[in-house]
């Protein structure tokens, strides 16, 4: 090291002051109200600094309060929105995105004609006007995290709302917990986030469990009501936190109606042969074949079956692949009977008028009818607003007391549940999964029997014998 | 080799500019969140501290030792599991657990390095490569740190059930500035360590084996015990941070912890910086966090375009400056001053990136 190397520390200084003044301008619009809570520390409580960190806290959601009571007009409600836009999972966050962009217009008055008591011109919080501010978390739970923090911090949301990827979800709701605002998730499954004890997380999706359960539901009820004689199953599931879970779900449940699970077979995800694990699944061939799996380990598991000609009594799947748009058209023929868990079908509409209202809007707007992805995000996004119109307010702690007294009744969501109702944990009690089942190249809901479009078709037909 | 010997006042009288130089940017950078207490400033930093500790861990065995390994998350992940499992099953603090899983991942670098060391060049790198995606695929499947699903550390709570700050168990909750203070001291370790290494006998040998490993050995040097210290001490510095990744996000899961994303960024940072260099990956980092960043939250809610340009500027800095950012400082010097000849001769020494300091030959 020699004076020859000053000019590169100079260029590295530069380059440092240059990356915080980049860091600087992002925030800078918020620079005078983050110093707020300095300006009145003083003011509360003239101690050091472990102490007034908590007292500011309090003292500048006191403000907000203070400011904001029922009388004084809210003139606009901004709520930060968490979800993956680039990245494996874009897809879904773009389709998700979709439903909240919906559910953000009907908000704003856009559509008055549709069934909602909120959609009136004025109907939500008199008149407030919503702005979603959309964030991507690159499925990176760092980055998800990253978010939630610039968007409580830098944006000033009064509430955050995403965000599908249940890793992601885990960690942007941290930032809710800390912070002390309302998280709502409409679309993370995994069962661990409503077990965290949090008091600010909130869940209108069912989980995983509810989903394994729906499938073996339907399984003991058509022993029971259709001797339907299904006594084994073999589950195949990928090996990744989606994959693993449903078969430690599976597992159980099983063993709740008594059914016996003959093989469980895990793969590594997105792997390029299946021909061992399939010839393993033949050998003891169960009834009942479980897969869980992503797009193209769908149609290689298939491919595969089709290769070794084997075909149980019936493929009820862990959605997923199963369910994804291209799936019916790019195997064709071969899909027809096979059935999945899910949380939404189309022909919902038939029941639920509002489900049809809401569904046309989408259609007008994207092109696309209503799936699973857009109608959970539209629904807990609904949720939350639901709330914050009942609080009254954009008082963190009035929302949160709104969320939890929350009571949606079933004609006033588009999803196949019973209503919504959160218990302790932040869990929407009143949601239940669906099975549907591919006849004719549509997927109709075959169970729970009050919302089934056409009964089951059971067994399969042999891949030879279809036409 | 010369001037490893000159005396102790020539070579202070010789740092004192850049001394004061690194001297105000660490004054600038302990006083900056008291003047910006914004937290997402905050987080910005704490993220470039980490990743510039990690690059600059990467660059001991990359950068000094001319091993490019892309499995170094694999370090990462052993600090963040080996603490968090200790304070998730047996109640023990992350500062016992962070040292915990840095003697682990020392142990596991040893170990890994004894075969791996064997293979040179793109063979070495493969086979980084290879344990790092063997590693996400194993941590996967063990369920008693949470397999696929990862693990959640739960915050530590006050009396109201509102999670607060505590030093014992590292987690700011409320007051988050210990963060940064942390990453902070973190990252100068690494700093501290690298200048140590480059200015003594070992790093020699590793810039040694890194230009000729047949002409070192024939030299002397002990290239597999050398590479292992390297390997070691880079393994031991990443599990260090690893533990305060998981302290600061509170949730690990293999493939954020171990994954190979991390570990070509990590590569990608120091390279882009400047191998070799004690200031290149604090460089790198300082560029591009910041740069992922700022566009995430700008074009963050349009979809592909924030990594489109992201991925464009990174191309950008590889063609135009191949050896790095370090690499384009002296570049900018030497055309705005004609050089006396033994400069130039340096210059063009260190300005080709393989051989930063040929002080051996």
């Amino acid at each position: 090291m020699n004076t020859r190397h000053l000019p590169l520390l100079l260029a590295g200084l530069f380059v440092l002051l240059v990356g915080f003044l980049i860091g600087c301008a992002a925030p800078s619009p918020t620079a005078p109200a983050a110093t707020v809570p300095l300006a009145t520390a003083p003011a509360v409580a003239a101690t050091t600094a472990p102490t007034t960190a908590p007292a500011t806290a309090a003292a500048s959601s006191g403000t907000a309060a203070a400011t904001s009571p029922a009388s004084a007009k809210v003139s606009e409600v901004k709520i930060g929105v968490i979800y993956p836009l680039t990245g494996g999972s874009a897809q879904a966050g773009l389709d998700a995105r979709a439903g909240v962009e919906l559910a953000v217009d009907i908000l704003n008055g856009k559509y008055p004609n549709i069934d909602l008591p909120m959609a009136k011109p004025g109907g939500f919080l008199g008149g407030a006007k919503v702005t979603a501010v959309y964030a991507d978390s690159q499925a990176s739970p760092q980055v998800g995290q990253s978010d939630a923090q610039r968007l409580v911090t830098s944006d000033k949301v009064v509430a955050l709302y995403g965000a599908y990827n249940s890793n992601v979800t885990k960690t942007a709701s941290d930032v809710a917990e800390r912070s002390g605002i309302p998280f709502v998730n409409g679309e993370s499954s995994s069962p661990d986030l409503t077990t965290r004890g949090y008091q600010w997380f909130f869940r209108t999706s069912p989980t995983d469990n509810d989903f394994s359960k729906a499938m073996f539901d339907m399984i003991d009820a058509m022993n029971k009501q259709q001797n339907a004689n299904i006594k084994t199953v073999g589950i195949l599931a990928e090996n990744t936190d989606f994959g693993t879970n449903s078969a430690k779900a599976e597992q159980a449940e099983a063993k709740r109606i008594g059914v016996t699970v003959v093989d469980t077979v895990q793969y590594t995800a997105n792997t390029t042969s299946l021909t061992a694990e399939i010839q393993k699944l033949k050998a003891d061939n169960p009834d009942v074949l479980l897969p869980s799996s992503y797009g193209s380990d769908t149609i290689l598991t298939l491919k595969t079956m089709k290769d070794l000609n084997w075909v149980p009594k019936m493929i009820l799947a862990q959605d997923a692949g199963y369910v994804d748009s291209t799936f019916i058209t790019t195997v064709g023929k071969d899909a027809e009977g096979i059935a999945s868990r899910a949380a939404f079908n189309l022909d919902i509409v038939k029941v639920k008028p509002l489900a049809k209202e809401v569904d046309d809007l989408y259609k007008t707007r994207t092109g696309k009818d209503l799936t699973d992805i857009p109608a959970r995000a539209f629904t807990g996004f609904m949720t939350l607003a639901d709330a914050i119109n009942r609080a009254g307010s954009t008082d963190p702690a009035a929302i949160r007391k709104a969320l939890i007294a929350t009571n949606i009744p079933a004609d006033q969501t588009i999803m196949p549940w019973k209503g919504i109702k959160f218990d302790n944990a932040g869990q929407n009690t009143m949601g239940q999964a669906i099975i549907i089942q591919v006849q004719n190249g549509q997927y109709v809901t075959v169970y729970p029997f009050e919302f089934k479009g056409a009964n089951i078709v059971f067994p399969l037909v042999p891949w030879s014998q279809r036409k | 080799m010369t001037r490893d010997f000159l005396p102790v006042s020539r070579q202070l009288s010789k740092l004192s500019w850049p001394s004061l130089m690194i001297g105000l940017v660490a004054l600038v950078l302990l006083l900056l969140p008291f003047v910006f207490s914004n937290p997402v400033l905050l987080d910005l930093m704490v993220l470039i501290f980490v990743y510039a500790g990690l690059a600059q861990a990467w660059n001991i065995l990359g950068g000094y030792a001319g091993q490019i390994s892309l499995g170094n998350a694999v370090f990462f992940g052993v600090g963040a599991y080996t603490s968090t499992a200790l304070i998730r099953d047996a109640q023990i603090v992350p500062w016992i657990g962070g040292l915990a899983g840095s003697f682990l991942a020392v142990i596991l670098a040893l170990i890994i390095g004894y075969p791996v060391f064997r293979l040179r060049g793109h063979y070495f790198a493969i086979a980084t490569l290879a344990i790092g995606e063997i590693a996400v695929a194993v941590a996967s499947d063990i369920n008693l740190i949470g397999g696929a699903s990862g693990l959640t550390i739960p915050f530590v709570r006050d009396a109201s059930g509102r999670p607060t700050d505590s030093w014992l168990w590292l987690q700011f909750n409320q007051d988050r500035l210990p963060y940064y203070f942390i990453a902070f001291i973190l990252m100068v370790f690494c700093v501290l360590v690298t200048i140590l290494l480059d200015r003594t006998k070992p790093g020699f040998y590793l810039r040694a084996i890194k230009d000729d490993q047949d002409a070192a050995r024939s030299l002397g040097v002990h290239v597999l015990r050398y590479k292992q210290l390297a390997f070691a001490l880079s393994a031991a510095l990443t599990a260090l941070i690893g533990t305060f990744y998981a302290q600061y996000i509170l949730f690990i899961d293999p493939p954020s912890t171990m994954g190979l994303n991390l570990s070509v960024l990590i590569s990608l940072i120091a390279i882009l910086g400047g191998v070799g260099t004690i200031w290149g990956p604090i460089i790198g980092a300082a560029v591009l966090i910041p740069l992922g960043e700022v566009t995430r939250a700008e074009f963050g809610g349009a979809g592909a375009i924030e990594l489109m340009i992201y991925g464009g500027l990174v191309v950008l800095i590889s063609v135009v400056q191949p050896s790095g950012l370090m690499g384009l400082g002296q570049r900018i010097r030497h055309r705005r001053a004609p050089l006396t000849e033994p400069e130039a001769r340096a210059a063009a020494a260190s300005s080709s990136q393989e051989k930063p300091h040929a002080t051996l030959d």
